[in-house]
This record gives C-alpha cells, sequence and structure tokens, in this order.
C-alpha cells in the first residue's frame, strides 16, 4: 500500500478517535494501526506526521471556519506568535505531525522484530 | 536485546504524551491544549444568527420545566414555577457562562490559589486565610442557613451549578481550564458564603491604623490630628445637612485609654484607593415624567470576565432584571415593576488592630481586662500544586485572628505584626436575605425591611419606587465606638478598647424624600459631624459627591438622557479650586514650564479622553503631593506613613502659607511653598517628557491613563482590553482610572403602569468565554458613555425582535 492509502486510513481513524477519547487516543491508535499494517518502517514517521499534521491543520481551520471569532489570534498572542493565526495553525498541525509520526514509528518498529 | 531495540521508540512515544499531557511551569499541555478535538479550538462561538434558536436541556433536581430566553446582548431572561426552580436556573446558567472566573474568584477568597498556581499563590492564600476569610465565610453562613428561604437559595443556586459542571466533559471545560490545566470541583452553598464575604476584602479591608500609629509615634497627637483631621474642609456629605433626625440615640461608650502603639514596619503593595462608586434618585418633581429616575455605578477593579453578570429573574412573586454576582443567588442592584435600588460602599472604620500581650511564646494565653485568658487556635491545610501540603497554625483571642506573629513579614505593608484582628467581615450575617427581599420589594416600607438583615459590607443603598419615594439608607453593622476609637493601633489589653455592640440598624443614617428633591452617594462622609455616632474618620476623597451634589441641585426636567450625562461627567472640581492657587505660586518659569501653563490655562478644566491638560494637571497634584510631603511622611520606607490628603494640601495652601510643612528636609535651604509648588512642576514635567516625550498629541489623557480591563490571571494581556479611550478620573464622576472604573452603569426610571424603563451598561460581556463575541462586546459602547436599553420581559412567550435564543430547562 502506498503512504497516500495509509495516510487515509490515519486520517480516517484519528477522526473517529480524536472524537469519542481522550486526545493522547490518536497516537496509541496510530502505532497500533502501523503494527497491525506491518507498515514499512523507513516512511512510517513520515507517513504518520502527514496524517497527524493535515488531521489537526484541516480540523483546526475547520472548526475556525464554522465558529469564527477573536479566539485564534488571542491564542496566537499568548503562544506568542505576534497574533499570526496562519502559524497558530502551523503550530497545531506540527504538534499533531510530530506525536502522530512518533507514534506511527513505535508501532511500525515494534513489528520489526 | 533486539526487543529493548524495538520497543525503544515506543518509549519516546510515551514519554512525548506524557509530557504533551502535562504542564510544564507556565506552559500548558501542548497535546491537550492543541487538539482541535479537546483543546482551545473547541472553544470558539460563532455570534448568533439571525434566527432565534431553540433548544431543551435536561437537568436533574428541577420541579418544573424553565423557560430561557436570550436576548441580543445575551442576558438570559429566567422564567420559572418556583424559588427553587428559579435559583437552580440562575446557578446553571450563570455557571454556562462563568464557571472559571465563579470558581477562581472563590479560590481566591478561600486562599486556595496554590492549588492552581503552585507556590508562587502561598502568600496571598495564608494571608486571606490569616485574614480569617474562611473563619468569616463559615459564621456567614451559620446565618444565612438559618433563614429558610436564603438556604433553600444557596442550595438550589449550588445544584444548578453542579449540574452544568456535572454536563461538562473535558472537550467542553471553559478555556482557562485548558490553559491551567485542572477540572472544576462541586460547587458548594459556602463557596457563595465566600463569595459575599469577599465583598468585604474588597470594599472594607482598608486599614490605615498602622500608618497612623506610625505617624503618632513620629509626630505626636497635636499633628497627627491636625494634618489627618476627622472631617473635610470642604464637604457634601450623603445626609444633607440639617436632616431631621428621628431617633434618640443610645449612649456612647466611655473609650479606651490614651494609647500610643508599637506600630511595625514593612513594605508591599497596598490598596488601590481609587474603588468608590456613584449613586443617585432624583424625585418626580425634578424630572420629565414625574416619576424619579434612580442611576447607580459601581467602582471597582476592572476585570474580565465581568465582575457583574446581567439576568432577567422572574416566578410566583418576583420580576426582577439587573446584575448579579456570579456565586451567589439574586440580582445585586436592579429594579422591578415597582421599585429600582443601587449601591456604593461606605468607608466606616470597621476594622480595627489590638496589640496582643502573650503570656510566653506557646501564645496559648494573652492578657486582656487584668487577666490571662485563653487563645484558641484554627489549623489551616494548604494544598499547594506539585508541593506536599502546608499546615498553619492561626491564634485567636476574643478580638478575631492575630494576622501576623511579631517575628513574621506581612503580605502588605499596611497589616501590624503582633495584632488581633477585630472585624465586621467575621460576624455571622444575612445579606442574602436583604437582596432576596430588594428584588420582591414594592415601596419603601420593603426596602426599609429588607436592608435591616443586612452586616457587611456597609452599603449605601439607594431607592426609589413608583409610588414618588426616593431614599437612601447607610447601611450596615455599624461598631458602637467612642469617638476617633480605631483611627490608631488600640491596646489589646485594655477592655474599654473593645468594640461595645453595635449601632440599632435604625438609627443608621438614612434620608427620605429630601426637600432638596434627591439623594446622593459617591463613598463620601455618611453624615456632617452633628450626627450622634463615631463611624470612621476618613472616607472617599468628596470631590465626586461636591460634583454630583452640585448638579443635581440645580438640574430640572431631568430625563434618563441627562442622568446619563451625568454619570459621564468629566469635569475636574478639584481643578477649579486648586489650579488658581497654583498659578499664583508660580515665578520665572521656564521655557517647558510656560508651555505647560500655557496648556493648563487653555484647559476646559474636563477630563476629556484627548485632554493634554488634564495629564498634566493630574501628574501634578501627584508630584505636588509629593514633594510636599514625602520628606515627613515617605522617609523611611520600614515605616509607612499615611500622607496627608488634597483637601488638606489646599487648606495649607489657602491658609498655611508659612507653615514648617512646606520646607523640604532633604535639602539645606529653606523652601517656600513657591519654591515647593515649582519643584514640584518641574518634576510633573520630567516624568511626563520621560513617558511620553515633549508635549504634544502623545500626552493626551487617555494614553497617561490607560484605562485598561484586565483578565482575572494577571499579566494576561492576550484576554485583555487594554489602552482604552476613556476619560474621567478617580476624583471625576466618571471614575475610570487605570485599573479601575465604573463596573456597571445602570438608570432605571419607573413607572405607574409597572413597566419601567432602564438602560445600562458594563466593561466586558455576558459570556466569560474568549472566544465568543459576547466576552468583550460592551466594552466600546461603555467607553463612548453610551448605554444599552435592557429588555423587562413580563412572560417568556413575550414577542420581542431583540431575542436571539430559547432554552428549556426541563427535568
Amino acid at each position: 500500500m502506498s503512504k497516500l492509502i495509509y495516510s487515509i486510513i490515519l486520517i480516517v481513524i484519528g477522526t473517529l478517535v480524536g472524537i469519542y477519547l481522550p486526545w493522547y487516543a490518536m497516537g496509541l491508535a496510530f502505532g497500533l494501526i502501523a503494527y497491525v499494517l506491518n507498515m514499512p518502517l523507513k516512511s512510517s514517521f513520515l507517513t504518520g506526521f502527514i496524517a497527524g499534521f493535515l488531521l489537526w491543520i484541516i480540523s483546526a481551520y475547520w472548526l475556525d471556519y464554522q465558529h469564527p471569532s477573536t479566539l485564534p489570534t488571542r491564542m496566537a498572542q499568548i503562544f506568542p506568535l505576534k497574533g499570526n493565526v496562519f502559524a497558530l495553525f502551523v503550530l497545531t498541525g506540527v504538534l499533531g505531525g510530530l506525536f502522530s509520526g512518533i507514534w506511527t514509528w513505535a508501532g511500525a518498529r515494534l513489528r520489526q522484530k | 536485546m533486539k526487543i529493548i531495540k524495538s520497543a525503544f521508540p515506543l518509549v519516546i512515544a510515551l514519554f512525548l504524551t506524557y509530557a504533551m499531557n502535562q504542564s510544564w511551569g507556565t506552559l500548558p499541555p501542548l497535546g491537550k491544549l492543541f487538539s482541535p478535538f479537546h483543546g482551545f479550538w473547541m472553544n470558539a462561538e460563532s455570534p448568533e444568527s439571525g434566527e432565534p434558536t431553540e433548544e431543551t436541556l435536561q437537568i436533574a433536581g428541577l420541579h418544573q420545566p424553565v423557560q430561557v430566553v436570550y436576548d441580543e446582548m445575551g442576558v438570559p431572561h429566567v422564567f420559572a414555577q418556583d424559588d427553587h426552580d428559579l435559583f437552580l436556573a440562575q446557578g446553571y446558567l450563570t455557571a454556562k457562562d462563568r464557571l472559571w472566573q465563579m470558581e477562581f474568584q472563590t479560590h481566591f477568597a478561600g486562599g486556595r490559589i496554590s492549588e492552581i498556581v503552585g507556590e508562587k499563590g502561598i502568600a496571598s492564600d495564608q494571608f486571606q486565610r490569616r485574614m480569617g476569610s474562611v473563619y468569616g465565610a463559615e459564621k456567614s453562613f451559620e446565618g444565612m442557613k438559618e433563614d429558610v428561604v436564603s438556604k433553600t437559595a444557596l442550595e438550589a443556586y449550588s445544584a444548578g451549578v453542579n449540574a452544568y459542571i456535572g454536563s461538562l466533559s473535558d472537550r467542553q471545560l471553559p478555556l482557562e481550564y485548558k490553559l491551567l490545566n485542572y477540572r472544576p470541583e462541586p460547587w458548594t452553598p459556602i463557596k457563595s458564603a465566600l463569595f459575599l464575604k469577599n465583598m468585604s476584602f474588597v470594599l472594607a479591608s482598608g486599614t490605615d491604623d498602622l500608618k497612623m500609629t506610625n505617624i503618632l509615634r513620629k509626630y505626636g497627637r497635636e499633628v497627627a490630628e491636625n494634618l489627618f483631621p476627622n472631617y473635610p474642609f470642604q464637604e457634601s456629605p450623603i445626609i444633607p445637612v440639617g436632616s431631621p433626625v428621628d431617633f434618640k440615640s443610645v449612649p456612647i461608650p466611655a473609650g479606651p485609654a490614651d494609647f500610643t502603639g508599637l506600630g511595625s514596619a514593612m513594605t508591599t503593595p497596598e490598596k488601590d484607593p481609587n474603588i468608590g462608586s456613584n449613586n443617585w434618585a432624583v424625585a418626580g418633581n425634578k424630572t420629565v415624567s414625574g416619576l424619579p429616575i434612580l442611576a447607580n455605578d459601581p467602582h471597582l477593579t476592572l476585570s474580565l470576565p465581568s465582575i457583574w453578570y446581567q439576568m432577567q429573574l422572574v416566578a410566583p412573586g418576583v420580576n426582577v432584571y439587573g446584575s448579579t454576582m456570579p456565586g451567589t443567588p439574586n440580582v445585586i442592584i436592579g429594579f422591578n415593576k415597582n421599585v429600582a435600588w443601587g449601591v456604593t460602599n461606605v468607608g466606616s472604620d470597621v476594622l480595627d488592630w489590638y496589640q496582643v500581650k502573650f503570656k510566653d511564646a506557646s501564645k496559648k494565653e494573652y492578657w486582656h481586662d487584668g487577666k490571662w485568658k485563653k487563645t484558641t487556635m484554627r489549623i489551616e491545610t494548604f494544598k499547594i500544586k506539585g508541593k506536599k501540603d502546608m499546615v498553619d497554625t492561626i491564634f485567636f483571642t476574643h478580638h478575631g485572628p492575630v494576622v501576623y506573629l511579631s517575628h513574621e513579614k506581612p503580605f502588605k505593608s499596611n497589616i501590624p505584626v503582633g495584632h488581633a484582628l477585630r472585624w465586621i467581615a467575621h460576624e455571622k450575617s444575612q445579606e442574602l436575605t436583604t437582596f432576596y427581599q430588594l428584588n420582591r420589594a414594592k415601596n419603601y416600607e420593603d426596602y426599609k425591611k429588607a436592608l435591616t438583615f443586612y452586616s457587611a459590607p456597609a452599603q449605601n443603598f439607594v431607592f426609589a419606587s413608583n409610588e414618588g419615594d426616593i431614599a437612601l439608607w447607610v447601611n450596615g453593622k455599624f461598631p458602637l465606638k467612642s469617638k476617633l476609637q480605631g483611627k490608631y493601633l488600640l491596646d489589646g489589653t485594655d477592655a474599654a478598647a473593645d468594640w461595645q455592640g453595635f449601632i440599632p440598624q435604625a438609627h443608621n443614617p438614612h434620608v427620605k424624600n429630601p426637600v432638596r428633591g434627591f439623594v446622593s452617594s459617591a463613598n463620601q462622609f455618611s453624615v456632617d459631624p452633628s450626627y450622634p455616632y463615631y463611624l470612621g474618620w476618613q472616607y472617599a476623597a468628596p470631590e465626586r459627591g461636591r460634583r454630583i451634589n452640585e448638579r443635581l441641585a440645580v438640574m430640572e426636567k431631568i430625563t434618563m438622557d441627562s442622568l446619563r450625562g451625568l454619570q459621564n461627567d468629566n469635569f475636574n472640581i478639584r481643578a477649579r479650586e486648586l489650579l488658581p492657587l497654583l498659578f499664583a505660586q508660580v515665578k520665572s518659569p521656564n521655557a517647558a514650564q510656560s508651555k505647560a501653563l500655557a496648556a493648563l490655562k487653555a484647559w476646559n478644566l474636563v477630563n476629556s479622553p484627548a485632554s493634554e491638560g488634564a495629564t498634566i494637571f493630574e501628574n501634578w497634584v501627584l508630584t505636588l503631593q509629593s514633594c510636599l510631603w514625602d520628606d515627613e511622611f515617605a522617609y523611611d520606607e520600614k515605616v509607612p506613613m499615611n500622607r496627608p490628603t488634597m483637601d488638606r494640601t489646599i487648606q495649607l495652601m489657602k491658609s498655611e502659607p508659612a507653615s514648617r510643612w512646606w520646607d523640604d528636609l532633604k535639602t539645606p535651604k529653606k523652601e517656600s511653598m513657591s519654591d515647593i509648588v515649582m519643584k514640584s512642576l518641574q518634576a510633573n514635567i520630567d516624568t511626563l517628557v520621560k513617558q511620553h516625550g515633549p508635549q504634544g498629541p502623545e500626552w493626551a489623557w487617555f494614553k497617561h491613563k490607560q484605562t485598561g480591563v484586565r483578565h482575572l490571571i494577571p499579566g494576561m494581556d492576550a484576554l485583555s482590553r487594554l489602552n482604552i479611550p476613556i476619560g474621567g478620573g478617580g476624583t471625576i464622576v466618571n471614575a475610570a482610572t487605570t485599573k479601575t472604573g465604573p463596573s456597571w452603569r445602570l438608570i432605571v426610571e419607573l413607572s405607574k403602569d409597572g413597566k419601567p424603563k432602564a438602560y445600562g451598561v458594563y466593561p466586558g460581556g455576558q459570556s466569560g468565554n474568549p472566544g465568543s463575541s459576547h466576552y468583550d462586546d460592551l466594552i466600546d459602547t461603555w467607553a463612548k458613555g453610551e448605554l444599552k436599553p435592557l429588555l423587562f420581559l413580563e412572560s417568556a412567550d413575550q414577542k420581542s425582535n431583540r431575542l436571539r435564543k430559547k432554552i428549556t430547562l426541563s427535568k
């Protein structure tokens, strides 16, 4: 299977897990999927990263689009990104990507005895 | 080995998960906070669109369904079928908009901030508890429980708050919980008592006894009394001079023997002197409508989420609209079909310090009235985030808690060490009963009866009814004291220094339908010296009260709009008085001084936002006070002292030009009044140039004053509104200062047919959620000096194009 298919599977599962379970369940789920599907180790981190990055940045963007408010600007001052909301989206994506990437890698690595 | 290698990434993943689920110092848990399914992204709320929405929520414990309609400001109008349901809904709906604030404020009041922020909160927490905040709340709660109505209200309110807390999943938590990484705990009725007691902390915990004793020790009684007189030279007291007295006073206690305490020292910031308020009511013969109009604007430290939360509460026997305080049931300031009421703070002296003589280091006994008496102890446990619990013992004499022992460092410089605190906030009380009855009051008699239940913090309760009555009671529980008892630190061994009971409530200063056609208060002296009892020796500066009374005396054909104008009055009565005195002392000014003086001469004496004159004047007052008094009264930071008031300074300028106080002891030369005025003018210009550059538009009053409405978490600028373009000032009717100001403006015109008209605004918004459009949407209206019409509904089905959302709460 290609990276793209893997990423799509991860995004779909990540969404479901995100809606019903605590935030960290996404990582565990990604690790498990990587293990069960025997994902190629080499590309596992990148696959997980892309899935997590896209899932978090698109979801954040979708929420902001559905509920426009000053909150993102305020958060981009707290963090401090000088109020730059684009940077806040990117930061959200990178955090989601990093977290997902490492768990996907961990799952894939565990399978390679 | 292989397995270890395979599992290595898993260890990293687990560690990362742990790290992203934790706060690190002030850094929030990044994973939990940024996850779009759980974190802050979930807290954004879109503004309501045009179409009203309907929704039903299940709430356990309701007797009958409750209808709630929200207007375009986000004010809930609550229609319940009994009191129990009304208060349950009030608790639920308030929590829905303000949960974090309610809990944070009561954590603060109860000395529990270190549970949230860790070690850095300990000093504040210990101070709160040593001052007896929890002890006072427990006593007060005992009193509240004795009244069945209050007990029901508190319990139903708690049930409502808890119903909301119970409905929250982690992802729905208010933003601040996510930022600070904790969860709400269940609400209890004692938290409402803590909140109410905290109002005494905010409004009636100012104490200058230590500073006055330091002055007494340094300069003697004659100087202390001369520079710190017990009534201002210019005053317009709340109860008009010459008002009839309708009671025969009880005997005044003899008073303690002369005593000069040890004083003591330390330094840290103190209370903000700008907390004060305005209220007034004008009689029908002065209004266009022929019926009374009432206005109120309580001045408090401005914060976000707002101090106030507007609600309309309707149930059989009650239909009231006004501002509530998140954390307590009932409307605090508001109106119903027949009456309107408001409050301002009374600056009476209800807090005294007694120097304690312990028998030995065990502190188990203390000397009083010729005997060794036993102290009692109270153990307070502090849970500290990330640390072990801390246990603290507080010693009590019959006066109250010994806030700091002789060897301890106080949290604030005005708190003496080695003294027991006697404070009205420790008394059993029934404030809730007062508000419950005011909400339902139909006339003056109901209002009068409601006030008999009230203890602290004492308030000037202004009142107007559609029967045409206007009234004002200076109301609260006032200790019966000898004259000036408690101006200085008291002798804890002298039984005559104890409080000798209380002034009978019916003897509290009051006025009904005075001939002048209005009643008013602005925290100034309650009464002139002819009043038989001693209430206190210092109140807020007289300027606001004088200005309001001077305006109301000449205003005729009054409308709600003309009173709105008075609430926003920026005229500087102090400048009118002081500037000619200052100008007369000017000699050979340099170029910069001439330029500043020219701006002052051209100034219209109005503290408008863009005024340069206001900045130069207000800052000159500060430098003048400092140049005149600091050499004698701020010479050693270890011996904190009061500085004489501006009222006293003006008197010194007018009639004591050769006084010894004009000389600056820090220089070998002997200064004259003129020297000090010129020196203070130069200091004034120097500080302004340093802050804003050369004189020009950058010296605009609002830019200098920097009024801001700040989030309750210190330093959280992103959730605050800073540099608001508003005029006014501490001694101006429009009392907006850097951190304090009119926290709620209300104007109500009563009507015979039970359809009062009302306008109001506060600097914030109904929602406590920074992701809501209602978080701070009223600030601009407030800053402009405008008001919003308040929607007073008769029934839940009443049609109005201002309704946006309907919620049915069902059991």
